[in-house]
């Protein structure tokens, strides 16, 4: 009698994947990275969407981004494509042709109405179609340790709005020297995506002017890396970022280093510092201002298996009420120019960060916006070192990473 | 000339074993051989991940020739694999001789603290240690700073860095092959052992005439599985240093995953797998090679 009770149980268990699918459920397998909450944040806006329709489930997968676009690729390769994906805009030239085009799904004039043109130009296929709705904007900008600056009876109030990196390099010496637990004056991330901000603001270019090939051996670029070089050898910045594997946010938040250059998504993690008094300043100039937009998408694969569904759920967390409420859990700046956002705090480094973007030439975009950025972006941190390092100087690196990347191609 | 005929045993001499060996081999051929003759294929191709392959005959090889990164890599390779392999066997020979006894108060809790370590997973390891030896916020240099020192650059330094992924692979690992030796220890007859005695040999002689000889088999498998291992080491050296600085500590796999998966080169990678198989394969030839004829001591 027990068997057949068992083999009854058993054999219901085996039916149940095949009843949820008699009563029109559907599972959205959502691959997700995390800059800070993003995810719990994603879960909490789509509430309301799965309580309208509770036949829809979803399955988040969060991976961290180290090996996120070796996991996507992967996925489709093996034909198991994610019904939605979060992308940054690094990764948008390399999936944006394999994504499921907008206009059959949504009214694509309404979209184009709703964000920032800026932010659109990323998320077209080559075709210049819609294939995802932007999330949030980002932009590189300096976050600083404003208790550490004002110890040093240091006012950047003023001085930022036109200093350049000279200046900045004798103002941090001063503010090293007042303070104890201050060791270093600026930690960069370990991207090319954040040393290019240096790059542009130095007039330097990654690509040629056609964006058809890798061109590091330029003036702009060289006097860049020298100035990088520079602030290494003079221990304005630790060598333990990038000739190691030490976080520049973790630096900046242990209260080690005065300035960090990183992404406007910082701004989430720093609002709960309690330590120290910190805030966003403009960035110091070489030949002229720049930060390097970006920013992040939501999308679906052509190839998934609920496409339709993933794109309702895409259209109901992109609508300006969701966006918002996404974009302030996030401590973002929202890609819609129909949003407002009051934030509980740090509403002055959002200015900050939003004034960079403003002055930010086209073309940086536009370099970005290629796949061939991303496919150099081992090379180029590899090969910077090596001028840190002092192995080869900065012209051979630029040469080394013009050479490797032709190879690319 | 009368025929032969082989016995034929019955069901549970022939077949059985052969279907409960089926699962295995199903797997090992659909997880490891077809993949393996595809990878073959592969490093003959242009092939990027999401589009379709091309073949280009030996273009892949070619250029694998004239790859400074790579050859850079492969040197990497062989010193990691080197003094890794080196004293991982000579600490696991020396921890399993302490331990293998079941004479010394609390060998169990050594074993275990020793065997631990190669419980964890090499990410976590690396983690552990980067935040031992990190050059800002490592607990060693801090607690160097706090006494007035300065801090050790262990993992930006160019000379240090090896040393450091060296030291911390060699303390995951060798509990694992302490566990090995000790088992190898353990199948020698205490006979042997008392019978030098009886004929007036020291501890040392009968370990170079009795231990070492005997053992030689296990120390074989212990090197083999040593340079398998080291020569795939990614997880923990990616963690602790990235491979730097610059390429100090870049190992040939780290550079297999960047040309696969950042630099979209699936073809050339594949290239380079199959070169490193091949090098696993001679250094586990020529290992079988230099500790001869272990069969003489069975």
């Amino acid at each position: 009698m027990l068997k057949k009770i068992i083999a009854v149980l058993l054999s219901l268990v085996m039916l149940l994947p095949l009843m949820a699918l008699a009563e029109g459920e559907v599972t959205l397998k959502v691959l997700w990275f995390n800059d800070a909450n993003e995810s719990e944040v994603f879960e909490e806006t789509i509430k309301g969407y799965l309580e309208e329709n509770p036949n829809v489930k979803v399955d988040m997968q969060v991976i961290a981004f180290d090996a996120y676009e070796k996991q996507l690729k992967l996925m489709l390769a093996g034909g198991n494509a994610p019904d939605l994906v979060r992308l940054p805009t690094a990764l948008m030239p390399v999936f944006s042709e394999h994504l499921a085009l907008l206009e059959d799904y949504a009214d694509v004039k309404a979209i184009e109405e709703a964000f920032a043109p800026a932010m659109l130009a990323y998320a077209k296929n080559t075709e210049g179609k819609l294939v995802a709705y932007p999330t949030e904007a980002t932009a590189n900008g300096m976050l600083i340790n404003k208790t550490a600056f004002d110890k040093a009876g240091v006012d950047l109030t003023e001085i930022s709005k036109t200093w350049d990196w000279q200046e900045w390099a004798e103002l941090i010496k001063k503010v090293v020297e007042a303070n104890d637990n201050i060791k270093y004056g600026l930690a960069v991330d370990f991207t090319p995506h954040r040393l290019s901000t240096i790059l542009y603001q130095f007039n330097g270019r990654m690509l040629s002017e056609d964006l058809s090939k890798v061109n590091f051996s330029n003036e702009g670029t060289i006097n860049a890396l020298k100035w990088f070089k520079q602030m290494h050898d003079d221990a304005l910045v630790p060598p333990s970022v990038w000739m190691g594997s030490e976080n520049p946010a973790e630096l900046f938040q242990a209260g080690l280093v005065a300035c960090h250059i990183g992404g406007s998504w910082n701004i989430n993690t720093y609002a709960k510092i309690e330590d120290f008094e910190w805030t966003a300043v403009q960035m110091p100039k070489g030949t002229m201002r720049s930060s390097v937009p970006g920013g992040k998408f939501i999308a679906g694969f052509k190839d998934s298996a609920n496409q339709a569904e993933a794109q309702k759920l895409m259209a109901y967390f992109s609508d300006a009420e969701h966006n918002a409420q996404y974009c302030l859990g996030t401590y973002n700046l929202s890609s819609r120019t129909d949003v407002s956002i009051e934030y509980p705090s740090a509403t002055e480094a959002f200015n900050v960060f939003s004034e960079e973007l403003k002055v930010t030439p086209e073309y940086t975009a536009q370099e970005w916006n290629t796949s061939l950025v991303g496919k150099i972006s081992g090379i180029v941190k590899e090969q910077v070192v090596q001028a840190l390092l002092g192995t080869m100087t900065v012209e051979e690196v630029c040469a080394e990473i013009d050479k490797q990347a032709a190879d690319l191609q | 000339m009368r025929r032969v005929k082989r016995p034929r045993g019955n069901f549970h001499q022939t077949l059985a074993p052969s279907l409960f060996l089926l699962p295995n081999i199903a797997i090992f051929v659909l997880f490891i051989i077809i993949p393996a003759f595809q990878g073959l294929y592969m490093a003959f191709t242009d092939w990027s991940i999401l589009g379709k392959p091309k073949f280009v005959g030996l273009k892949n090889y070619q250029r694998l020739l004239n790859d400074r990164v790579f050859g850079i890599t492969v040197k990497n390779t062989l010193v990691y694999c080197f003094f890794t392999v080196v004293f991982i066997t000579v600490l696991a020979l020396l921890l399993a001789l302490m331990l293998y006894k079941n004479k010394l108060k609390g060998e169990k809790a050594f074993r275990s603290a020793f065997y631990i370590p190669s419980l964890m997973s090499m990410i976590t390891v690396g983690i552990a240690w980067r935040f031992i030896l990190g050059d800002e916020m490592g607990i060693i240099n801090y607690m160097l700073r706090s006494l007035g020192g300065e801090g050790v650059r262990f993992l930006t330094d160019l000379n240090l860095a090896m040393f450091s992924v060296i030291f911390v692979s060699i303390w995951a690992q060798a509990g694992y092959y302490m566990v090995i030796m000790i088992s190898g220890l353990q199948a020698i007859p205490e006979e042997l052992y008392e019978a030098s005695k009886i004929d007036g040999a020291t501890g040392l002689q009968a370990f170079f005439d009795i231990t070492l000889p005997l053992l030689k088999p296990t120390i074989l498998v212990v090197m083999v599985l040593a340079t398998i291992v080291s020569f795939k080491a990614y997880e923990l050296i990616n963690v602790m240093t990235g491979g730097g600085p610059g390429f100090v500590t870049k190992m040939i796999v780290q550079q297999i995953y960047q040309v696969a998966f950042t630099e979209d080169r699936m073809g050339y990678a594949a290239a380079m797998s199959t070169f490193l198989m091949a090098i696993i394969g001679v250094f586990t030839l020529v290992q079988f090679k230099i500790s001869g004829r272990s069969e003489d001591y069975e």
